[in-house]
């Protein structure tokens, strides 16, 4: 019975949210999500969700800022006749505050012993002092900006 | 109009499953005393299973509202009032969110003989001298909304508060005795001075952190002791089993001695019951029928005796207050005078219950009818 109320739910919130995006791009991952490069579902990690809005207000979702950059080098790749140029917004989610952070002003700590759903990853931050304290307490490597992650960094972490 | 007749299958198990009720209603006595054992049985077990399990559920519920960590100061390892500067100095850690000073404590009401939780709430809503509480209060204390609400302060004056309204609850064990008033209240009652409180609340978004900071604060504050909500969870789990086990323990043993009777009744035919198989056999039976028969009179017995087991073990738990089992399961049975148990039922608990009695006893009356059954009729009958 629970479930199927559930189910019930879940279907009308999915109604609210494709209802949601015709005036403002939807702020969560549905139920049915799943991240474009590994295919997992990313309602089941809110704390590591990334996010990328384009021009016509639809939304792709990430389970990590790691699939989300592997996402921006080839955007047509995993979602077939999207470019680089429909992208609007980038977000990723704060380790410490857990809530949506612009991509471009993140700190973002690698080779930490905190692991994502996907293994290693980049750990983002809002404030230097954050990714500072955290490369501390979790034995971080380094500290990267938007701009720094590339291919290289990329393929160290995978 | 004519009636549909029914297929000729169920046509014949339902004259079969009359032979097996008129031929169980011929041994009556035996298979009463077995069906009440076995009924007994199950009410035990279930009535454990779902009482912890509802207990679990309360638990549960009491948890979600939980904060992620709570830090307590320690005076010679007991517990102590924690000074408010550490509240500013624990939300400055990295990946706290927010810090509360909180303040409750337990009373123990004379007139009531219970134990009261006193605390003040977050944002209070009423004015000072004004408190609001839980149903299990208002019920034990006969305290209506308007109504005065005497309390013995810590030095021995007496303070009149007045009642503001009752806290209506979905689950009454976490607000059943909880009595909510203002700090200037809660200070003066308990001689609590300013700039003390009884313990801080930690807000910590990513649970992941929660270690980190949990770890942070022993080396920021050596006199104290971070609770984490998984600590507090393991504690309840561990307690709930613990107790459980105890019971299902000494439910063994009866567990034990039924399946004994039970085999030995159902297994080992009676000399009536042999000669009986042989008439049937003698007659013309085949030894499919007869097999037939043996399975629903198995059936018949260990279902109904399940079901009301089952019934019995829900009225027990949920409807009265579970006289045999609360006060060794619960064991707030003192600070709660009166709590039900919000009713749930697991389909897991039931089917398992059913899987190790129903069945078992159903395979267990076949075999014997089986080899009865196969064995030559004029033999059956002469033995």
């Amino acid at each position: 019975m629970k479930r199927v109320l559930s189910a019930w739910a879940g279907i009308a919130l999915l109604l609210l949210s494709t209802a949601a995006v015709a005036e403002e791009p939807a702020r969560r991952p549905t139920r049915t999500d799943k991240c474009p490069v590994c295919g997992m579902f990313v309602s089941r990690y809110p704390d590591w969700t990334a996010a990328v809005t384009f021009q016509d207000g639809t939304s792709a979702w990430f389970d990590g800022a790691k699939d989300l950059f592997k996402f921006l080098a080839e955007p047509g790749w995993f979602l077939p006749g999207k470019k680089a140029a429909d992208i609007r917004s980038v977000t990723v989610t704060d380790y410490y505050a857990v809530k949506a952070l612009e991509a471009k002003e993140a700190f973002f700590v690698v080779g930490s012993d905190v692991f994502g759903p996907m293994g290693r990853e980049l750990v983002p931050f809002g404030k230097r002092a954050e990714a500072e304290e955290f490369l501390r307490d979790h034995r971080g490597k380094k500290i990267l900006r938007f701009a720094d992650v590339n291919r290289a960094v990329l393929d160290g972490l995978d | 109009m004519k009636r549909p007749r029914p297929p000729p299958w169920l046509e014949r198990q339902r004259y079969l499953l009359d032979f097996t009720l008129s031929s169980l209603g011929r041994r009556k006595g035996k298979n009463l005393a077995l069906a009440a054992l076995y009924t007994l049985v199950v009410f035990g077990l279930a009535s454990v299973l779902m009482f912890t399990q509802a207990l679990r559920g309360e638990a549960l519920r009491v948890l979600e509202g939980a904060p992620d960590v709570v830090v307590q100061r320690l005076v010679a390892g007991r517990h102590d009032l924690i000074p408010g500067d550490r509240v500013e100095r624990l939300s400055r850690i990295r990946g706290v969110q927010e810090a509360r000073g909180r303040l409750w404590g337990y009373y123990y009401d004379v007139s009531a003989r219970a134990n009261l939780t006193f605390l003040v709430p977050d944002r209070f809503w009423g004015k000072p001298g004004e408190v609001v509480i839980g149903e299990g209060v208002a019920r034990t204390r006969l305290s209506r909304p308007g109504e005065p609400f005497p309390v013995l302060a810590a030095d021995g004056e007496v303070v009149v508060l007045r009642v503001r309204e009752t806290i209506p609850s979905s689950s009454e064990l976490v607000s059943s005795d909880l009595v909510l008033l203002s700090e200037a209240d809660f200070r003066k009652l308990f001689g609590v001075p300013p700039g003390l409180f009884t313990d801080v609340a930690l807000t910590v978004p990513n649970a992941k952190e929660i270690a980190t900071v949990a770890t942070k604060i022993r080396g920021l504050m050596p006199d104290t002791r971070p609770i984490t909500h998984a600590e507090i969870a393991r504690t309840y789990e561990a307690i709930l089993d613990w107790r459980s086990g105890l019971v299902v323990l000494v439910l063994a043993a009866a567990l034990l001695s039924f399946g004994i009777v039970a085999w030995d009744k159902a297994s080992g035919l009676s000399a009536d019951e042999r000669r009986e198989i042989g008439i049937l056999k003698a007659i013309g039976w085949d030894t499919s029928e007869v097999l037939t028969v043996k399975a629903w009179e198995g059936a018949v017995v260990s279902l109904s005796a399940f079901l009301l087991g089952l019934l019995l073990a829900y009225v027990h738990v949920f409807v009265t207050p579970a006289p045999l089992l609360a006060p060794v399961l619960k064991g707030w049975s003192t600070l709660y005078p009166d709590f039900r148990l919000t009713p749930t039922v697991n389909p897991f608990i039931v089917s398992t219950l059913f899987l190790l009695t129903v069945v078992p006893y159903t395979v267990a009356t076949v075999v014997p009818a089986w080899r009865a059954a196969t064995t030559d009729p004029d033999a059956v009958m002469r033995s």
